[in-house]
Parts: C-alpha cells; sequence; structure tokens
C-alpha cells in the first residue's frame, strides 16, 4: 500500500451547532478510486472541500500528498497537484467552451488541446458554443475537463454526475476508468448506488458526519447487504425437512421465498431436485444477489431513493 | 514576468469579452445610458445656456461612471462570483490573485477609457464642450479616483455575501452619491454649511479635482489635499479588503 495519496485524520467541521463532519478518519492508497456515498447534508461535500483547502477544519488534520491545505505554501503547491470537479460550477455564460478551456490551460501555463480534450467528456461538437447555452449535464462535463486539463495526479469530483444524463455519466464512467488505468486517484462523492458500485474501488459510507461502514464494494455487500433470496411460484409445494435447513422460507400465496444461509447455488439445485421428486412445477423462478443498496439500508437505515427529488446541493 | 503579463492580457480581454462585447444589455447600460444622460440634462437644466451645464455634465458624468465602475464593476461583480462559485474555482487553479483582480480592473478601466472618449466627443460635437486641461493632470486625477472606487468598491466584494445586497449596496452607493457629489447637479445650489460638508465626500472631492484640472485647467497643487485624503481612502479600502476578503 505504501505512503497514503490522501490522510485524514479526526476530522471535524462544525457551521455553528451544526456538525457537518464529526469526526472523520480515511486514508487512502495511491491509485484508489475511492467514494464517500451518502445522503445529502452527511458531510460528502464538506470532507471534501476541506481536502482541497476550501474550509478549514473546526479540528483534525487533512494530508494530501503530504501537503496541508490549510497552509498558504502547501496550498499553492497543492493546485496544481489536484484536479476538481465542484458541485454546479458557474462559469461565465458568454464565454465559448474552447475559451473557457484555453483560458483555465493558461492558468496552468499549459497549451491544450481543446478539440481532444472537449471529444474526451463529450463535448467535440460543442467547442464554439456559449457556455450558457450549454445543458446542465453538458456544464458539468465542462467542469471535468477543467479538472482534467492538467493532468494532475489526484483528482477529487464532487457530485460528478449530478443533474448528467445517461449520455453523460456513461461519459463519466468511461473517463473514471481511464483514470483508473493511469494509476490515479480519484476521490468521488455520490449519492448513486450504481455509480459507487460500479466506479469505486472503496467506498466509504458516510451519515451524520460520520464514517459508518468502509470497504469494498463486494465487502460491504458480503458484509451487510444480507441473504440472497431464491422466489418461485409452486402448485402444492412444501419445504421438505430436508428444505428446511437452507434457510429461512416465507410464503405469500403460492409464492415462496427462500433467504439462502449460504450459497444460493447448492440451495438452487435442492429446490429444484425436490420439486422433480414430488412432480411439482417450479415457475417465475427468480434469484436475487443482495446488492450495495441493501447493505447501505442495512448499514445506515435509511435509503437513497428520492434523493433528486428532495434534495438541495 | 512575461508569461504574467501575457496571462494578465489573456484574463483582461476575456473578461471584458464576455462580460461586456459580447453583452448587448450591458453595452446598453454602460455606453449609451451616460449619452442618454448628457442630453437629457443638458437640455433640461439648459435652458439657453447649454453650453455651461454640458461642461459640467461631461467631467461629472465620467466621474459617476468611475464610482460605479469601482462599485459595480468591481464590487458587486466580485460578490456575484462568489456567490456563484466561480471564484473558488479560480481559486484552485495557479492563477495568482493579483492578476485575477488587475485582469478585472483593467477591463473595467478599458471600458471607462471608452466611455469617457465617447462622452467628450459628443460633448464636443453636440454641446461644443471642449477639454482644455493637461492630458496627463486628467490622466492622473482619473487613474487616482479609480484606485479609489475600486478599492472602495472591492469593500463591498469583500465584505457582503449575496450578489442580491451586493447589487442593493453598489446601487444605493452609486445613485445617490452621484447626485450629492456634484456630479449631475451643482452642489452649490444647496444651501448654507451643506456644499462645505459634502465636499469631505471622497467622490466629490473626486469629481471637483477632474472637473477643475479638466475643463478648467486647475494645476494638480490646487488639489493636493483632496488628492492625499483619496489616497488615503484608497489605503484604507484595499486595507479592509485585505483583511476581509474571502474566496470561498
Amino acid at each position: 500500500m505504501g505512503e497514503s495519496a490522501i490522510a485524514v485524520d479526526e476530522l471535524h467541521k462544525h457551521f455553528g451547532n451544526v456538525r457537518a463532519v464529526d469526526g472523520i478518519t480515511f486514508a487512502v492508497a495511491p491509485g484508489t478510486i475511492f467514494g464517500l456515498l451518502g445522503r445529502n447534508g452527511a458531510g460528502k461535500t464538506t470532507t471534501l472541500e476541506t481536502c482541497i483547502g476550501l474550509q478549514k477544519p473546526t479540528s483534525g488534520s487533512v494530508r494530501v500528498l503530504g501537503l496541508d491545505p490549510t497552509k498558504r505554501r502547501d496550498f499553492e503547491r497543492l493546485r496544481r497537484l489536484v484536479g476538481v470537479q465542484l458541485q454546479a460550477t458557474s462559469l461565465p455564460e458568454k464565454a465559448y467552451v474552447r475559451e473557457i478551456l484555453t483560458l483555465f490551460a493558461a492558468y496552468y501555463g499549459i497549451v491544450p488541446n481543446t478539440q481532444a480534450l472537449a471529444t474526451r467528456v463529450g463535448l467535440g461538437e460543442k467547442l464554439d458554443r456559449f457556455v450558457g447555452k450549454l445543458s446542465g449535464g453538458e456544464q458539468q462535463r465542462l467542469a471535468l475537463a477543467l479538472a482534467l486539463l492538467h493532468d494532475p495526479p489526484i483528482l477529487f469530483l464532487d457530485e460528478p454526475s449530478a443533474g448528467m444524463d445517461a449520455f453523460g455519466r456513461r461519459v463519466l464512467w468511461a473517463e473514471v476508468d481511464r483514470l483508473r488505468v493511469a494509476g490515479k486517484t480519484v476521490v468521488l462523492t455520490t449519492h448513486y448506488i450504481e455509480e459507487a458500485e460500479r466506479l469505486c474501488d472503496e467506498i466509504c459510507i458516510v451519515q451524520a458526519g460520520k464514517i459508518v461502514a468502509r470497504d469494498t464494494p463486494a465487502g460491504l455487500v458480503a458484509a451487510h447487504g444480507g441473504a440472497a433470496r431464491i422466489g418461485f411460484v409452486a402448485h402444492g409445494f412444501a419445504p421438505l425437512p430436508q428444505l428446511e435447513g437452507l434457510g429461512v422460507w416465507t410464503q405469500l400465496g403460492e409464492r415462496w421465498t427462500l433467504a439462502v444461509a449460504s450459497e444460493p447455488g447448492a440451495a438452487l439445485g435442492a429446490i429444484v431436485a425436490a420439486a422433480n421428486a414430488a412432480s411439482v412445477t417450479i415457475e417465475q423462478l427468480d434469484l436475487r444477489r443482495p446488492n450495495l443498496e441493501d447493505a447501505f439500508i442495512a448499514i445506515t437505515g435509511e435509503s437513497l431513493e428520492d434523493e433528486d427529488a428532495t434534495s438541495a446541493a | 514576468m512575461i508569461r504574467s503579463l501575457r496571462l494578465l492580457y489573456a484574463q483582461t480581454r476575456a473578461d471584458f469579452v464576455w462580460y461586456f462585447w459580447r453583452d448587448g444589455e450591458m453595452i446598453f447600460w454602460s455606453l449609451a445610458f451616460p449619452i442618454f444622460f448628457l442630453f437629457v440634462f443638458s437640455f433640461a437644466f439648459g435652458a439657453g445656456s447649454q453650453h455651461g451645464v454640458s461642461t459640467f455634465l461631461v467631467p461629472g458624468l465620467i466621474g459617476a461612471q468611475v464610482m460605479s465602475s469601482g462599485f459595480w464593476g468591481v464590487g458587486a461583480m466580485l460578490a456575484t462570483f462568489r456567490d456563484k462559485k466561480t471564484l473558488r474555482r479560480i481559486y484552485l487553479t495557479p492563477l495568482p490573485a493579483w492578476i485575477f483582480f488587475a485582469g478585472l480592473v483593467l477591463y473595467r478601466m478599458t471600458l471607462l477609457v471608452m466611455q469617457a472618449a465617447l462622452l467628450v466627443t459628443v460633448g464636443a460635437l453636440v454641446f461644443h464642450v471642449h477639454v482644455t486641461g493637461n492630458p496627463f493632470a486628467i490622466g492622473a486625477i482619473l487613474v487616482l479616483g479609480a484606485a479609489t472606487f475600486v478599492s472602495l468598491g472591492s469593500v463591498i466584494g469583500a465584505v457582503v455575501r449575496s450578489t442580491e445586497s451586493a447589487n442593493n449596496i453598489a446601487s444605493v452607493l452609486t445613485v445617490p452619491l452621484a447626485f450629492v457629489s456634484d456630479a449631475y447637479f451643482p452642489i452649490d445650489r444647496f444651501p448654507g454649511h451643506v456644499p462645505g460638508l459634502l465636499r469631505l465626500l471622497p467622490s466629490t472631492q473626486f469629481v471637483d479635482a477632474l472637473r477643475g484640472v479638466a475643463m478648467y485647467g486647475d494645476p494638480l497643487a490646487h488639489y493636493a489635499m483632496w488628492i492625499l485624503t483619496l489616497s488615503l481612502w484608497t489605503i484604507a479600502g484595499t486595507a479592509v479588503t485585505a483583511r476581509y476578503f474571502r474566496w470561498v
């Protein structure tokens, strides 16, 4: 694992009486795609903004590549080493996409290949469009391009897919995959389960300013997702004694559900064998493995659904 | 150094093009409106002797534009940039802060030169107003006034959090101040001690000094005291801004 790219230690951030971040500790190894997953207001954005020097910790410490973003000189070095996509970056409406890319690149002392950069984020056709004429999702992808243009080793993406349509999300996910291959370290916040599961090597689930779970997506599911479920409809079926030990059975009308205690494959074989022996036909069979959403609900007691409808950044 | 200057040019040009050149409303308010004012006031107050009124108004309107550049163009603009989170995005890049500020100020100064040139030209062609002062002295007073009001305006940008309050404060400061600062209207028509008190305002001192130097050929030395007070306001405004300015 070696030296961490990012180390956050006992971070607290209070706004008046609100404890936005209430004792968060984590370290991110170089080359990791690291996700902070949680509802809006859980403290994800504040944590991320502290890492890049936009917020000062109330207490605790943050190091990014060994640099302390609260120190002036460290922060000035850090600005070249991180790429940041903030939530809702508002850029000048009467600027062409090409001009924004060129000017921001000039801030880093580089002359960009604007066409290649824009194409990378799916804006290849929009270089001569006014920023104000882009859709919300396109503006988000422009903000992503601004995070990428100086090829930094660490990227911080705050709700990168918020407001993006399916195409935008595919572009973003492909880009994160490219960053993974290039060995970059990425910290992203999200309240989209599929995004966290699809993109992240490691996930911290954040709730009320605290980290309540941390693992790989598969690890979280294995530890907290609960049992796989086998469901089917069968007339005249009754779980024989030899099937009872497979897990917990529930019946709703003629539909049976088994919460499987161990590997679902073995249980499925046993059920099919028993049904055949009793000449019972199994219909509408399905197998549902637990996913990250099940784990999230089990850990936090909350769902992430309807977040978009109710949320304010 | 060359790199910094190049970047400064790119920033100034971008600000000018994005916030002025491509914004029809902005072009109207900053160029057509002062001319409209010159015509209306010259005819309204000029009954018979438009020449004298216009000679009063041309430097007054230029002075009012200097104030509005500081309060609106820099002050309220900075608050808007912060509110819209444009400031924090720029803060996260290695752009030196001074280039960011200087770019915004130079853009407004470019616009100011255009506004002044237009007022002087229309004043000369339509109202026979002639600027007789020493161009270097006029330039010096304009630069000092711009520095004063950019510095006072940026206090708004430093202290005020929301776009709306910043705009309200800027308009509350600019319009009434122009009326009591000898810009649109001769304050000597106010009774008793009022004109003397109004001449304690930096805005009045600036407008009067500009008018004296540009239209009546007064030497700069004549306004030494006011040049000193305007410089002190500039230092005070800059100090408050430096102390309270926040990117986030």
